[in-house]
């Protein structure tokens, strides 16, 4: 039961979620410097930076056209698909004054509203959204 | 001798460090969470623990994209609230227990887990969060806290087993400290919950539950549950649940249940919290 796990069906299965990217070290490497500008926006001084000038301050940046191109649309799909990850991507929506329910709802393609609604209601059940190849 | 006297478990949602900050935990969306916690407080209030152990995970704050350690101990004297991007809570600094932190970090390496050791770190919300739900808004905490920290955001993050397994080395650890403290571990994180895509929102209270059933008594059953099977059952982010079982194996082949709380929602969360003995 505990023996060791066969490295490709672990990653294969990380990928059968529907609407779910699992941040694996492949997410990791291809969104390493975007999860680096994101968390610089921790510090005080660096979110003044950002808010005066967002594309100066994202060309300090070795980043791709792509995932600059998504941090400013605030897509927050498209920069899961680049490599970004949700705890480092907070500092930005954090940055903006956006809580986690107004920043999530936005990839879900509901309006806050309705999203707050769902989750009041008890929140979005798993069935048939558990896996792609096995829809359970 | 050290020893470890309970287990705690608890969600650590930073809405509900804002709650507490701004003064609405008696609001009509907070109200039922926190009373869950109620208990809570005044058992805390009554056994007057010496040392938390707090088993949390960093959210991108003192560890960035650069060093990933997948399990860190802080022996640090004062960890203090780091700025998540708002600026830091306006909660009291953390003190450390310096010396059973070392003792606990040589003894689990004796023990061959290999844990990273930090000595200065800012401590986010899923440090202080559990803080406030089972202690309020003190001028100081009054405890002790040593930061157990875990990788559950980068992948592969540590099985369950394993987890487990570092619970039961943790409990050597302590109770080879020649000091007469009691010690308290907390596993935080979970329940339900997916902050990321199109699947948002995810709850998944029948699993949650049977998840916190399997936590009492004797039963191993928790230790062998897949990664994928917290993440298609609970979301993306149920996977700090693996936290909670360190704390599981750390009481010792079988738990008393003293309290038990389940909530949805809380932003995008379920709320589970249990307080558990030894025996």
């Amino acid at each position: 039961m505990s023996e060791k796990a066969d490295i490709h069906d672990y990653l294969a299965e990380l990928e059968d979620i529907p609407g779910t990217r699992i941040y694996t070290a492949k997410r990791a490497r291809q969104g390493y410097h975007l999860n680096q500008f994101a968390m610089s926006l921790m510090k005080a001084e660096n979110r003044e930076l950002w808010k005066a000038d967002e594309a100066a301050y994202l060309d300090r940046w070795p980043m791709s056209d792509e995932q600059k191109l998504a941090v400013r649309a605030r897509d927050y799909n498209r920069l899961l698909d680049l490599g970004g990850n949700i705890y480092f991507l907070a500092k930005v929506f954090s940055t903006d004054g956006l809580s986690f329910v107004q920043a999530v709802s936005t990839m879900t393609g509901m309006s806050v509203e309705a999203y707050q609604a769902m989750m009041n209601a008890g929140g979005r059940s798993p069935d048939g959204i558990r896996s792609l190849k096995d829809a359970h | 001798m050290a020893r470890i006297s309970a287990g705690i478990a608890t969600s650590h949602v930073p809405l509900l460090g804002v709650a507490v900050d701004q003064d609405k935990t008696s609001d009509p969306y907070f109200e039922p969470i926190f009373a869950g916690y109620e208990w809570t407080k005044r058992w805390e209030a009554e056994r007057q623990p010496d040392v938390i152990l707090l088993v949390y995970n960093d959210h991108a704050s003192a560890f960035d994209a650069n060093i990933i350690p997948t399990f860190a101990i802080g022996t640090g004297e004062q960890f203090k609230p780091a700025d998540e991007g708002w600026g830091p809570r306006a909660v009291p600094d953390v003190f450390g227990h310096p010396d059973l932190a070392w003792h606990i970090a040589q003894s689990l390496i004796l023990d061959e887990f290999d844990m990273t050791i930090i000595n200065q770190m800012d401590v986010d919300h899923g440090l202080t969060v559990p803080l406030s739900m089972m202690f309020g808004t003190p001028a100081a905490w009054p405890a002790k806290v040593i930061p157990l920290a875990v990788n559950v955001v980068t992948y592969p993050v540590p099985s369950g087993n394993r987890c487990w397994m570092l619970g039961e080395a943790i409990r050597r650890a302590v109770e080879s400290f020649p000091e007469a403290l009691d010690v308290q571990i907390w596993g935080t994180g979970g329940m339900s919950h997916q902050l990321q895509g199109q699947r948002a929102g995810l709850i998944n209270a029948a699993w949650d539950n049977r998840f916190m059933d399997s936590l009492i008594g004797d039963s191993e059953a928790a230790r062998y549950i897949p990664h994928i099977e917290y993440l298609r059952e609970t979301g993306s982010e149920g996977i700090e649940m693996v936290m909670w079982l360190i704390m599981r194996g750390a009481l010792g082949p079988r738990t008393r249940l003293l309290h038990r709380h389940y909530h949805v929602p809380c932003s995008n969360t379920a709320i589970g919290h249990l307080v558990l003995e030894p025996g």
